[in-house]
């Protein structure tokens, strides 16, 4: 069943995680006063581990993965990966995938794909290369040439999937990358998107909203309240992989469910 | 309707509307001294263009025209730019560059002939001056158009400030801009003109003036077949290359 530990894995050093998140806290000022967005949150999360981020709106699970790509500075603490704390995006260890309309609308999929081994300086035979295997790894071989304008809403994230794959970075950091899509594009997808993680085994960090996602997609869950955003829970999945569909309707799957909501709801 | 279809109407509206002319002075409905007929006109225009004194006087005015549009374009899109991304400067000065773009510049031609003369130079000062707001407020809008969800990514991924500016500001802002300065090249060519009208030694402005106060209606008409095909061409070429670069506005 599953394991709800509060934070004592924070005791660890920070050197056995691929991702540490150090006693981070967001506060800024509004017109109502001081706001904590993100409340002392520490966890630290496992190489080549999916993880589940899960919350109430306005949690801080964005701003807490903005500060994981190195986006945004916590107000006090940090985060570590791999031994180095972030103040900046590196983008040959980390690549983040955001929700829809991160697409720039005037490249096709292809050049889109390829564009962060663009800004890298990387030369134009060999990101085309990466950018297409990396299209055909998402499906979309036959589309390399389309903008976005001409593509689903699931096949633009598809493609935002294929750019976070594409420098094959360690780390990637989701943010509800499937909320804006219908729910069987997003079952298509999380499946797909399990499918490439299984061949690549990269660090992987999601957040989401969907109770049912985290519990389907993630070896560990962790919650966190809604504002101040603190952790309030953190869970291990123990169902098997490969994850399928029949799991879903198992008691187990419901009783992990429930927990994410019990702890959601009494924080 | 297919393109060619559209095409083939639009052709035979302009063939019909030169037929009536032709035929209504010719018959004698209309008075050939006030208006002559257009193939009068056409062989004005033909035989203009062979004279190097006219020639000349287009030369000077394309070229007003043209350094007023070099000058203009960047110093406004760097005045809007500047304004759209600084809050202070911003609220201090956009208020000024909306308002004014609203006021017909040609009430201020006077001041411009008393500080500048009614030179060359005094024409391209005033084709910018012509151009500068609209290029602004442009501009403006443009960088204020920048998804910034697209600034994310590209910091995520490691953009330095040159490549944010290149890779993302650019293409964004680009067919907002070229539709601006397409707007404030009508404004910049009628500005141009009109000094010239106004006041000069030279220029197709100038002429068609001269031409108005002779009563010399095929080369006044003449001249204005000219100011219209030049204008046309530059205002059809900017269109042309809007729908190119904003083809994924859709």
């Amino acid at each position: 069943m599953a394991t709800v530990r509060d934070n004592a894995q924070t005791r660890q050093s920070t050197q056995t995680w691929d991702l540490y998140v150090d006693n981070v806290s967001e506060v800024f000022q509004s017109g109502a006063g001081k706001v904590h967005a993100v409340d002392e949150v520490s966890f630290g999360v496992e190489e080549g581990k999916f993880i589940g981020l899960v919350g109430p709106s306005g949690c801080g699970k964005s701003s807490l993965l903005l500060m994981m790509a190195g986006l945004l500075r916590p107000t006090s603490g940090r985060v570590v990966i791999r031994g180095k704390d972030i103040k900046e995006p590196i983008p040959t260890e980390v690549g983040v995938v955001f929700q829809e309309s991160s697409l720039l609308p005037w490249k096709t999929a292809v050049q889109n794909v390829e564009f962060p081994l663009h800004l890298r300086g990387i030369s134009k035979v060999e990101r085309r290369r990466e950018a297409l295997a990396m299209l055909e790894l998402v499906g979309l071989k036959d589309f390399a040439d389309r903008r976005p304008h001409e593509l689903s809403g699931g096949m633009k994230q598809r493609v935002a999937v294929a750019r976070g794959f594409c420098q094959d970075p360690r780390i990637l950091l989701m943010d509800e990358p499937f909320a804006a899509l219908d729910e069987q594009t997003r079952m298509t997808l999380g499946d797909e998107l399990l499918r490439i993680w299984e061949q690549h085994r990269k660090t992987v960090v999601f957040v989401t909203h969907s109770l049912t996602e985290a519990v389907y997609l993630c070896d560990e869950v962790f919650v966190m309240s809604a504002r101040p955003g603190k952790l309030v829970g953190h869970m291990v999945i123990p169902l098997g992989r490969p994850r399928t569909y029949d799991m879903m309707a198992t008691e187990a799957f419901g009783k992990l469910r429930d927990e994410i909501w019990r702890l959601i709801r009494t924080s | 309707m297919p393109a060619s279809r559209r095409f083939a109407i639009q052709f035979c509206a302009i063939l019909a509307t030169l037929l009536v002319w032709q035929l209504s002075v010719s018959a004698g409905f209309v008075n050939a001294d006030l208006l002559p007929t257009p193939t009068i006109v056409g062989d004005r225009v033909i035989a203009l263009l062979k004279e190097p004194r006219m020639l000349y006087n287009i030369a000077l005015t394309s070229a007003e025209v043209l350094i007023a549009f070099a000058i203009a374009t960047p110093l406004g899109v760097a005045i809007g730019m500047f304004l759209g991304e600084n809050a202070y400067f911003g609220t201090a000065f956009k208020p000024f560059f909306y308002f004014f773009a609203s006021v017909p510049k040609s009430v201020f031609l006077p001041v411009f002939i008393l500080s500048l003369g009614i030179g060359f130079t005094q024409k391209i000062t005033f084709g910018i001056f012509q151009m500068i707001f609209v290029l602004v407020i442009s501009a403006i809008a443009a960088v204020d158009g920048v998804p910034r969800s697209l600034v994310t990514i590209a910091r995520a991924y490691g953009a330095s400030r040159r490549q944010l500016y290149l890779q993302i500001y650019v293409p964004s802002m680009l067919p907002v801009i070229v539709e601006g300065v397409r707007l404030a090249m009508i404004f910049n060519m009628t500005g141009v003109l009109f000094a010239e009208m106004y006041v000069s030694h030279a220029g197709l402005g100038h002429m068609i003036q001269i031409w108005g106060m002779r009563f010399d209606l095929p080369d006044l008409l003449a001249g204005i077949a000219l100011a219209t095909i030049l204008s046309v061409a530059v205002n059809e070429t900017l269109r042309w290359y809007e729908r190119r670069v904003g083809q994924w506005r859709l």
